[in-house]
């Protein structure tokens, strides 16, 4: 990879009839492109952006549904020596003005040449796109009217590959500007760590290709090492989840990459006469990241569809971030699964440090790894005054790599407050533990009581296993008491039902007893509230500060916070 | 689909939902409205399933065609497969 100068000269040295993409549209309906069909449309999208006027280093959004049309235009957009970002196509929900004000501010953050739709975008969406009048808005057409011409443009490795966005909402999400040898680099280190065989491993997805697990993992990969991919739209993958398990089937897919929620969600939305149909039996990785990894979740996934083939020890994890193209650890592929190590509860919450002991202690909280670092990879983990922390010793995971990112698009200022000496400052809460990195949580979302460090996500699964609640719909918050000093467990939580409150002493004193026996600690307030009362994200998860910001509202008796 | 098919899916669509006090009918918007998000779509499908006894083609079936109980019955007429 590394003798590459840049990414479309690893696109164009891949055999031409060579399967690249097949993309899964129904059960019966298949697109697939080689990689010399993929080049050549990429080819005729780049004259397609040429005759708009897009050229080297000019910024172009494509705001496209999830397809071999969009990564075309990705391609050749690079193929100009242009700077592609992929934006998240707007759905039925999605509010026009929100929307069309999110669009506004990054493609005026990012000065972008280009926005560029897909020749269906629907008319009643159209109020959703705006751009300003440096920016030209166009349909990408399948480039019928363009000039087929090749683009001989010199690209250095040093030149800005294109722009991923990091989490947040649409507006304010920050532009990630990654150039040639920081992606050639990455994806380099990460084919050595998984141990890519061109001729045996494909590569399934139905990851979206605005987020850097879709886009690096499942179609920058692929692209450089010259892998199969099979792959479906988010879209229809959420609707029949299941549907995952026959294009792994079908493509006898080796690689593949979901977070940890997926774990659950797929088992639980498959039917169990259905199981016959599948073979999992060519996966040797399914590799749990971009969020914290869950032993549970884990287990649920391998004892759902080791009756399908699925091999002990495929399951496996990461450690990930846009700012670093993608992966900073991965777990080894030659054992069977991430290590897992068990701690002291009270010992880790107190000191923040692990005290190992036997799996199924009384109190114990068990931590799965996020594997190890890839080469060019350093990590140190910083306590709150920046001293460094010894192994086992929990505090901010900090990275320095030879692949991270230049800063964030036209934002010095966030740029100044990430980095410092070379170190990016992840703001995830971790340890490390003989040369294996565990993530714990976001350090904004920490909870501290009395010196006691909690993780929100432990508190969350206490209260979310009781019956009444309904499946993911609870927050733990640590909420500032100023008479005691220091911080109180605060939990939301949604019962199933609107019946469910009238029992609701009963239920929060079970709440209460199960997180008190299993955390030491005492919950000052629990929340039981009717369905849908908490606030959730765009991307469908429980939003705690605006949930926080609710409650104050709702109860302001209670000086909640404040 | 039979009156007691349509019942069902309501019913089903509104135990799903957990909105208190809500009623629908076969003609309320549900995905283009928010009542039914992305994730939960996937669960309404399989008791479309269940109820109309046929087998939803994967990747046939697109958001719009969920957005309500009229359309998800139109919808398994049109792509439903008997079940195996």
């Amino acid at each position: 990879m590394l003798a590459y100068r840049n990414l479309i000269q690893a696109l164009e040295s891949a055999p031409g009839d060579r399967p690249f993409i097949t993309f899964w549209i129904d059960e019966d309906t298949r697109e697939t492109v080689t990689f010399g069909e993929f080049r050549q449309r990429s080819r005729v999208e780049a004259a397609a952006l040429h005759a708009k006027s897009a050229g080297r280093g000019d910024r172009v959004v494509i705001i496209m549904p999830q397809g071999i049309a969009a990564m075309t235009v990705f391609a050749g957009a690079m193929m100009l020596g242009a700077v592609p970002a992929f934006l998240a196509y707007p759905n039925e929900k999605v509010e026009p003005a929100k929307y069309r004000s999110g669009l506004a501010g990054v493609t005026a953050n990012l000065k972008a040449k280009l926005v560029v739709i897909d020749k269906d975008f629907p008319d009643e969406m159209m109020e959703c796109v705006s751009v300003g009048e440096e920016t030209i808005f166009c349909r990408a057409d399948g480039a019928a009217s363009a000039e087929l011409r090749d683009f001989d443009v010199e690209v250095p490795p040093d030149q800005i590959a294109f722009i991923q966005h990091s989490a947040g909402t649409t507006g304010l999400q920050k532009g990630v500007a990654l150039t040639h040898g920081a992606v050639l680099r990455q994806i380099e280190h990460l084919a050595g760590a998984l141990k890519i065989d061109r001729d045996k491993d494909r590569i399934y997805s139905w990851l979206p290709l605005y987020h850097d697990m879709g886009l690096i993992a499942c179609f920058i990969l692929p692209m450089v090492c010259h892998l199969p991919l099979a792959m479906q739209s988010p879209v229809e993958w959420v609707m029949q989840p299941e549907t995952m398990l026959e294009v792994i089937t079908g493509q006898r897919s080796t690689l593949a990459w979901m977070p940890n929620f997926a774990f659950q969600f797929i088992p639980r939305r498959t039917r169990p006469n259905r199981l016959g149909n599948y073979d999992l039996s060519s996966l040797r990785a399914l590799i749990n990241c971009s969020e914290p990894v869950r032993a549970s979740s884990m287990r649920e996934f391998q004892q759902a569809f080791s009756s399908c083939g699925l091999k002990p020890g495929v399951l496996q994890s990461s450690y990930a971030m846009a700012e670093n193209v993608f992966a900073v650890t991965q777990s080894d592929l030659h054992a069977d699964g991430p290590t897992c190590v068990w701690a002291d509860g009270a010992q880790f919450r107190a000191a923040h440090r692990v005290e190992p002991v036997v799996e199924g202690t009384v109190g114990a909280m068990p931590f799965t790894s996020s594997g190890r670092l890839l080469p060019g990879h350093e990590v140190r983990i910083a306590s709150e005054s920046g001293a460094v922390l010894k192994d086992g010793e929990a505090g901010e995971i900090l990275v320095k790599t030879d692949c991270l990112f230049d800063g964030y698009y036209n934002r010095g200022d966030l740029t100044a407050q990430a980095i410092a000496e070379g170190w990016y400052r992840t703001g995830d809460l971790g340890f490390l533990c003989d040369g294996d990195l565990y993530v714990v949580g976001r350090k904004k979302d920490l909870i501290i009581v009395g010196g006691e460090n909690l993780y929100p996500q432990d508190i969350e699964e206490i209260a979310g296993s009781h019956p009444a609640i309904h499946d993911g719909r609870v927050i733990a918050l640590g909420v500032y008491n100023p008479e005691l000093g220091t911080e109180e467990i605060v939990i939301v939580a949604e019962v199933e039902t609107e019946e469910d409150l009238e029992r609701a002493p009963e239920i929060e004193r079970e709440i209460r007893s199960r997180v008190v026996s299993t955390l030491g600690l005492t919950p000052s307030l629990i929340f039981l509230k009717p369905p849908k009362w908490i606030v959730k994200s765009t991307a469908g998860k429980p939003a705690r500060a605006t949930t926080l910001e609710k409650l104050q509202r709702e109860h302001p008796e209670l000086n909640i916070g404040s | 689909m039979t009156a007691e098919q349509k019942q069902q899916m309501i019913e089903y669509i509104l135990k799903r939902i957990r909105k208190p006090n809500l009623t629908i009918d076969e003609n309320t918007a549900l995905v283009s409205s928010g009542l039914v998000d992305s994730m939960a779509l996937g669960d309404v499908l399989m008791q479309l399933e269940d109820v109309t006894h046929m087998r939803i083609p994967a990747g046939k079936v697109k958001p719009k065609d969920m957005d309500s109980v009229s359309k998800m019955f139109e919808t398994a007429a049109r792509v439903g497969k008997p079940q195996k």
